[in-house]
């Protein structure tokens, strides 16, 4: 799991260094700035400016000067060091005591700003105070103390001790917290209180330790077993820990990345993740130090920087070895590198594409889909990897520069079949997911077509939905693509859609034709629910005869199942139609029960029409042998209804037809329908001898008529079963009875009187009689009652007139309107039952005072 | 992993080396079955609880990493007292060097003792037997109140199996972090939940072993 995250460039070679002396050794160093300040085995400090130059090829290199140097006269190395440059001051360790040095010119300030006895010090990056003119400084005392200072230009205040268990060999602060590595363990030191909390043992024999701030009141140290342990200013341990080589000597942090090193390497590691990235073969280092995120490591001689690689380079190189989740982790990270956001975002989205990408290629379709959304991908650029799958005039090109080094998914699948068809699975998935929300703005006719072409390869059933509803698709190469794979319904409503309505068509009759199947075509029903609904009358014509001849019942639904808001055309006017429809005898009758019945066209043409191809029906039916008796009488049921419900036919017509073939039944309609109603009710008794019948004949004749023309029917109708010149009038006798008692019938008692032959008996007529009597007793009573009911009512009406009329209204100069208030100039006005006057104009309801507002019977006439 | 957000509970393993302590967490976190490489130091894990953060820190067995254990210990609200069944020694160290080891962590800490490797166990040949181990939690566990768990904190766990593992997670967090009804509710639609009435059903079974 390595990376390059770092690269050692020489800062200060062997030969410039200071006193040609070979024992010179380098012992420690600080950076501050432009300023370089070195410390010696021999007591020397050597001040050096540095430079750091960024060639045009990207690579750093260093310029440095050396500025001056300066004995302390102890002949100890020089311990520990520390610019200090708000001050102007170095602080310096050598021979167990801190002193400061002026910055510039190194001598050593004598003001007694010095400490004795120190077993080294380090600076609070996380000051107690904020005054930017001091330092706060912890040290730790060889007699087992550890100290606060703040140091100023001259002097060191002593702030605050805390005594320890052991002799302190190595510290970290942060605020009012000092982490300090004992002889026997690590402790966290509360400098407020004094609590020390006891963190874990070590065995400083076998283990340098090591404590390195990470960030606020956290800190990084060298554990047992080379170990990095993390621990908090509260004693406890956030992250886990880290694997180390042995024999550590020093460790240095810049984001994301720790850097620790042994006498042979410095390893790189990153925070992340706890894993080590890179090694770099350093033989004896003897100091490496973070100073303002630069790294600057030292052997014995020699002065080398760190030099981190850019991030876009560490990702690029992760992502070609195909690390994406490492390689997303460190780019989320890089915003802490202080890139603007904007540009930060806009980096981490290419990231994310090409991570996807390599996802993609690994068949890790879940992330990689993720990934794609989450880095709103342009999706062109997926399905440009499937061949043939953008619409073919698309003038998309693929990012410069590139996201990714596939060429097609046949080059990913290697002609495995599978694996061909998990990409386009995963294509048809992530599609679906996207298609109507933000991701496929913009490009809803790539999503559409290509979606298109994958259902068309692999679910034709989804086909119908996706052109249906909204379709991002045209004609363009999906005319192709759908006929090369013979998903002919689809591509008639891909045309259908496009408003092709003639080259939909097309396709359908092709369908229909060629019967080949299609699961997902509904039949002729949609090719004729398609024309029904059709607004190109012209266009419906060029298919109406192909239908027809397929299947005229279901054919002539194009005329009858139009939509009932269209607008009325020449080219569908019912004549046309019913021209052209000659051929088809079943088509015509249903056409024109549709216009009769359903669109209740009232011209006698469609209506005599109608009731001829009926009776022709009949008539075919009755000539023709073996034909069911029930169907004959449906056949003239139908008829019967036709010419009983119509009044528009042409009667004469049908009758002579009728009379012929001695359809008894259909001619008593039809004379009833001539007024004729004594030949039809004699064909009722006599012929069909179906009094029921002519019963019901009278009463649907006579109904909407006035109730003397019901009697005559009923006369009529008793006339003919009491007509003496039919020879077996004895049968009669008992339907006339029964008619004559009938609670339906109504007649004229006294006609029926005389029209009674004289030899009944009494006993025959007393219920006729009877109810005769009675009724002719009830209407005289009724009528009387009325009468005098009238009479009361015109009394009623006249005292009322001579009540309002009584007392006499003064119209004068004096007299005003009570609505207007002002004068009558009419000699109109209105009074109203109270009393009060307005102007007609005024009085807006007559049965409501206008005043008062008091509402006046309104049922009184 | 980040590590920045603050976990509203810690839960400590600790045990003998080889007993199965990573074992058991990775089949509660991934719900796989792997052999592990011993652990080196400690290894951490977060895992959501309702609206909780629940941090797990699995430490190394091998006795040359207790100075660690004791200071990952620090601030646990709950400890994993992990033993083999089949080894009544790993059970023995539970008292003899465990115990102190806890010492580091939180007052109310609540211990469970687990038993692992269930599957290797012959029943009918059992070193230590559940009312020994009942009896361990109950002494661990003196200071707190029993009324508030369903049962002893003592569970016989396979990680090969999955036998009681979800259970023992289940017991600790509706111990330390219980959720109201309400939460239960709003975060049920997540595996978690689903153990616990799962866990319901099971409680006999887990009684009579």
């Amino acid at each position: 799991m390595s990376i390059k995250a770092f690269e050692l460039v020489s800062a200060i070679e062997r030969v410039k260094l200071m006193s040609d002396k070979a024992k010179t050794q380098i012992e420690c160093l600080d950076v501050c700035g432009k300023n370089m300040y070195i410390g010696t085995s021999d007591c020397f400090v050597v001040h050096y400016s540095i430079e750091e130059k960024t060639q045009s090829n990207g690579r750093v290199t260093f310029i440095t000067e050396k500025q001056g140097h300066k004995f302390l006269l102890v002949k100890k190395p020089v311990v520990q060091l520390r610019g200090a440059s708000a001050l102007n001051r170095i602080m310096v360790l050598c021979d167990n005591t801190l002193t400061l040095l002026n910055m510039f010119d190194l001598e050593p300030i004598v003001t007694g700003a010095k400490v004795k006895g120190v077993v080294c010090f380090c600076i609070n990056e996380n000051p107690l105070r904020t005054n930017p003119f001091s330092v706060e400084i912890c040290v730790a005392l060889k007699k087992k103390v550890i100290q606060l200072y703040t140091v100023t230009e001259d002097r060191l205040i002593h702030l605050r001790d805390v005594n320890v268990p052991d002799l302190p060999l190595s510290l970290g602060v942060d605020g009012i917290f000092v982490c300090a590595a004992l002889t026997s363990q690590y402790c966290m030191i509360d400098m407020d209180g004094g609590h020390i909390t006891e963190l874990f043992p070590i065995d400083s024999e076998q283990i340098h330790p090591v404590i390195k701030r990470i960030s606020k009141e956290e800190f990084l140290l060298s554990g047992p077993s080379a170990l990095g342990i993390f621990a908090t200013s509260a004693g406890v341990s956030q992250r886990p820990p880290m694997q180390w080589s042995d024999r550590l000597t020093a460790v240095c942090f810049v984001h994301p990345y720790i850097l620790a090193m042994n006498d042979e390497f410095i390893t790189v590691h990153s925070i992340l993740d706890q894993q080590q990235k890179q090694a770099i073969p350093f033989q004896g280092g003897v100091f490496l130090g973070d100073f303002d995120g630069r790294i600057f490591v030292a052997s014995g001689r020699e002065i080398y920087s760190l030099v981190p690689i850019p991030f876009e380079k560490q990702i690029q190189a992760l992502l070609a070895d195909k690390r994406v989740t490492e390689a997303l982790d460190l780019a989320r990270n890089a915003n802490k590198t202080g890139m603007s956001r904007d540009k930060f975002l806009k980096m981490f989205k290419t990231i994310q594409q090409q991570a996807a990408f390599i996802e993609f290629s690994r068949q890790q379709f879940d992330e990689a889909s993720q990934l794609f959304k989450e880095s709103s991908i342009d999706v062109r650029e997926i399905i440009c990897l499937y061949p043939h799958y953008l619409p073919a005039h698309s003038n998309f090109t693929r990012s410069v520069p590139p996201l990714h080094e596939i060429a097609d998914i046949n080059q990913l699948s290697k002609s495995d079949e599978n694996l061909k068809a998990a990409y386009k699975d995963f294509l048809k998935t992530f599609l679906e997911e996207i298609k109507g929300t933000n991701f496929a703005l913009g490009y809803k006719r790539e999503v559409d077509v290509a979606l298109l072409k994958l259902y068309a390869e692999l679910m034709p059933e989804k086909l119908s939905e996706l052109i249906s509803v909204d379709t991002g698709c045209d004609l363009g190469d999906c005319v192709e693509w759908l006929e090369k794979y013979n998903r002919l319904h689809a591509l008639g409503l891909l045309y259908q859609r496009h408003g092709e309505s003639d080259k939909a068509l097309g396709v359908w009759t092709r369908l229909v034709d060629s019967q080949t199947s299609d699961p997902s075509f509904p039949g002729l029903d949609f090719v004729v629910d398609f024309l029904a609904n059709l607004t190109d009358h012209e266009l419906l014509w060029k298919y109406v005869d192909w239908i027809l001849e397929k299947d005229e019942e279901l054919g002539v639904r194009i005329f009858t199942d139009r939509p009932t808001s269209e607008a009325q055309s020449e080219r569908l006017r019912p004549e046309m139609v019913i021209d052209y429809l000659h051929r088809f005898p079943k088509a015509i009758i249903t056409y024109l029960e549709y216009l009769i019945f359903q669109r209740k066209l009232e011209k006698e043409k469609y209506h005599t029409h109608l009731a001829v191809l009926y009776l022709e029906d009949v008539l075919k039916l009755m000539e023709s042998n073996n034909v069911k008796k029930e169907e004959l009488d449906i056949a003239r049921s139908k008829l019967r209804h036709m010419l009983q419900m119509s009044n528009l036919y042409r009667v004469q017509l049908i009758l002579g037809k009728a009379k012929e073939k001695d359809m008894h039944a259909e001619c008593a309609i039809l004379y009833g329908k001539l007024e004729e109603h004594d030949k039809a009710l004699r064909i009722l008794v006599h012929k069909l001898k179906d009094y029921g019948a002519a019963e019901n004949y009278c009463q649907l004749n006579s109904q909407g008529k006035e109730p003397g023309y019901r009697k005559r029917l009923y006369h009529v109708l008793l006339s003919v079963y009491l007509d003496p010149s039919y020879e077996r009038r004895d049968t009669l006798v008992a339907p006339a009875i029964a008619l004559l008692n009938s609670s339906v019938a109504d007649f004229d008692t006294l006609k029926v009187l005389h029209l009674l032959p004289d030899n009944w008996s009494i006993g025959l007529l007393s219920q006729f009689l009877t109810r005769a009597m009675r009724m002719g007793m009830h209407n005289y009573r009724m009528t009387r009652i009325q009468r005098m009911m009238a009479r009361g009512e015109n009394l009623l009406v006249k005292q009322n007139f001579i009540e309002m009329q009584r007392e006499a209204i003064v119209m004068n100069d004096e007299k005003t309107c009570a609505v207007c208030n002002r004068a009558f100039n009419d000699s109109t006005f209105v009074r109203y039952p109270n009393g009060v006057i307005t102007h007609v104009h005024c009085a807006k309801n007559k049965y409501v005072c206008p005043v008062s507002g008091k509402l006046f019977s309104v049922g009184k006439r | 992993m980040s590590t920045k957000k603050k976990a509203d509970l810690k839960v400590i393993i600790l045990g003998d080396y080889n007993v199965g302590k990573t074992s058991l967490i990775c089949r509660y976190i991934d719900g796989t079955f792997r052999p592990k490489d011993p652990t080196v130091g400690a290894a951490f894990f977060l895992k959501q609880w309702g609206p909780h953060n629940v941090a797990v820190w699995d430490t190394a067995g091998d006795e040359r990493y207790s100075g660690l254990s004791h200071f990952y210990c620090r601030g646990a609200g709950a400890a994993i007292l992990a033993f083999d069944l089949n080894s009544s020694q790993t059970f023995e160290s539970l008292w003899a060097r465990f115990g102190s080891i806890l010492e580091a962590a939180n007052e109310d800490c609540l211990k469970v003792v687990v038993g692992t490797k269930m599957d290797l166990l012959d029943q009918s040949n059992r070193d230590i037997t559940p009312e020994e181990g009942k009896k361990l939690a109950r002494e661990l566990n003196e200071h707190l109140d029993f009324k508030k768990m369903p049962h002893e904190p003592y569970f016989e766990t396979s990680s090969l199996t999955n036998q009681n593992v979800d259970e023992v997670f289940q017991f600790i967090f509706q111990y330390c972090l219980p959720l109201s009804a309400e939460q239960k509710k709003k975060y049920g639609k997540g595996s978690v939940i689903d153990l616990i009435e799962n866990s319901d059903e099971h409680k006999s079974t887990r009684r009579c072993c």
